[in-house]
């Protein structure tokens, strides 16, 4: 990303794009702790680093009113054009998807106080611990594609969502076996799966975030077709 | 039960009326095929190809020197007043080589007109700026001048402002009113092309608005080619555009796609601010 906010002759045009830029990695960044803390205050059953994450929520929603502004304000007063136009633009969109997933780790945070509250029984764990691991890993090297505009490992996590859904479903199955086992443990297994639906959405907006950055280094809109054909399209 | 009303929404036709114009899809009014321009030694235009399409704006954009308003020239043949000015390639209006031998300048200029960056009203009164072109063509009957300089002032909305002085001196209006003049003498004659040099840069934003909106409407009428510096302006009036650089048409294509996906770097550089 660093060569799209050289090299204007505008200075001041660079420093303006390079803010946001710089702003945009750091409410990544928050929303990746996120991510991951709230996974580990649920394996954990930590229920300070659940009140922490649920805190940063304020952060993240100041970073994004922040940086909205800040792509007002280029829009408005630059009139950016071609690929600094398709910058502004993706990363107008890609805040929205970073702050969705701060939500969806408040309500896996507040999931995790109910949990802890009802007592021990570890059951759906397994699968939240692999699913967590698989979705912070989405966001991270989501992010990680965005700081280096990096094309091809946009394409790679954006297909890596498949297999999260795959999980997600096959977790699902199991459980709805284990309640019909197991009537009284409905309510408890219920909070069990919004935490694993949180984690799959969260998934989704990394995917999304790839498609935004592959609009943004190529100019073509890749969010309405199928994951497959993701490579032809660009190529 | 309540009927559920289904609402049919047509998207294929909302995204057709903004979709991407197709050069191939216009009809052509003037094609240009391996223009070269020579200053003396000093070669301005390098081998131009191009098409200008009908009834559509065309805007010339590129760093001072690129040669876009010697190209714009070019096609009512300016440049033959420029000594030791040399042309080889063709230019063809609809059919006809513009440059070919016996052609009638003085007529070439009245289908294709100009109007330059200053406006230049003639010493008159309004009614007779606008009215000049005709006489020229021994047009003199009152009714007809009187039918064509309100058509021609409607057309370039200047028609309102001064429909109760239209027999004051040209020189006592604004900047702008009297740049819309200028269009109105221009399209009295009823020309097929209008080239217009910079049209908008002497003036102030809201007369600049307005010459854009008159642009828009004229296009209905008239074959449109603009040449600017103001980027922002090609790509708000613009169907097509044409970046040059050098005396080289870089890239040519519709405006929406040059202005968000550029596919040559030097435009891409230039319309986000990078050259030197």
């Amino acid at each position: 990303m660093k060569e799209l906010t050289t090299d204007h002759i505008s200075q001041q045009f660079n420093l303006e794009l390079e803010t946001l830029r710089q702003h945009f990695l750091t409410m990544g960044g928050v929303v990746e702790n996120q991510v991951s803390d709230s996974v580990q205050a649920l394996l954990d059953s930590d229920g300070s680093l659940a009140e922490d994450v649920k805190d940063k929520d304020a952060t993240v929603n100041q970073l994004d009113g922040l940086i909205d502004e800040e792509c007002t304000r280029i829009l408005a007063r630059r009139q950016p054009a071609a690929s600094d136009l398709r910058l502004i633009m993706s990363i107008s969109k890609a805040v929205g998807e970073l702050e969705r997933m701060g939500d969806e780790a408040k309500k896996i945070a507040s999931l995790t106080i109910a949990l802890i509250e009802e007592g021990e029984s570890p059951r759906g764990y397994v699968e939240i611990n692999r699913i967590g691991q698989m979705v912070s890993s989405m966001v991270h090297d989501s992010l990680d594609a965005y700081a280096r505009l990096d094309l091809d490992a946009a394409i790679k996590v954006a297909k890596r969502d498949r297999n999260v859904d795959m999980e997600y479903k096959t977790a699902i199955r199991s459980l709805v076996t284990y309640m019909m086992e197991d009537p009284r443990s409905i309510t408890r297994v219920l909070n069990v799966i919004w935490v694993l639906r949180s984690l799959e959405r969260i998934g989704d907006y990394a995917r999304h975030i790839c498609q935004h950055l592959v609009y943004m280094i190529k100019g073509v809109d890749v969010r309405h077709i199928p994951i497959s054909e993701i490579d032809s399209e660009v190529k | 039960m309540s009927e559920t009303k289904t609402h049919s929404i047509d998207i294929s036709a909302m995204k057709r009326s903004q979709q991407a114009l197709n050069i191939e899809d216009e009809k052509i009014c003037l094609s240009v095929d391996d223009l070269h321009l020579y200053y003396g030694e000093k070669e301005a235009l390098k081998g131009v190809n191009m098409i200008i399409p009908e009834k559509k704006v065309t805007a010339f954009i590129g760093p001072s020197g690129c040669g876009k308003s010697t190209l714009l020239r070019c096609f009512n043949r300016m440049n033959d007043l420029v000594d030791a000015c040399r042309i080889t390639g063709d230019i063809n209006l609809h059919d006809t080589n513009i440059y070919q031998k016996g052609t009638d300048v003085a007529e070439l200029r009245r289908r294709v007109g100009m109007v330059f960056q200053k406006p230049n009203p003639f010493p008159k009164s309004i009614y007779e700026n606008v009215a000049y072109g005709l006489r020229i063509q021994g047009i003199n009957k009152k009714r007809v001048l009187d039918e064509t300089v309100e058509w021609a002032l409607r057309s370039a909305a200047l028609w309102d402002e001064v429909k109760d002085r239209l027999h004051e001196s040209a020189l006592g209006m604004s900047g702008g009113q009297q740049q819309r003049l200028v269009i109105a003498r221009t399209v009295a004659v009823k020309p097929e092309v209008l080239l217009l040099d910079e049209p908008a840069s002497a003036l102030d934003p809201i007369s600049t608005l307005k010459i854009e909106e008159l642009i828009h409407e004229l296009k209905n009428d008239f074959t449109i080619v603009i040449v600017t510096h103001n980027m922002q302006q090609a790509a708000r009036v613009s169907d097509y555009t044409a970046f040059m650089y050098m005396g080289d048409l870089i890239e040519f294509g519709d405006t929406n796609t040059l202005f968000t996906n550029p596919e040559k770097k030097q435009t891409e550089d230039y319309i986000t601010g990078r050259y030197g």
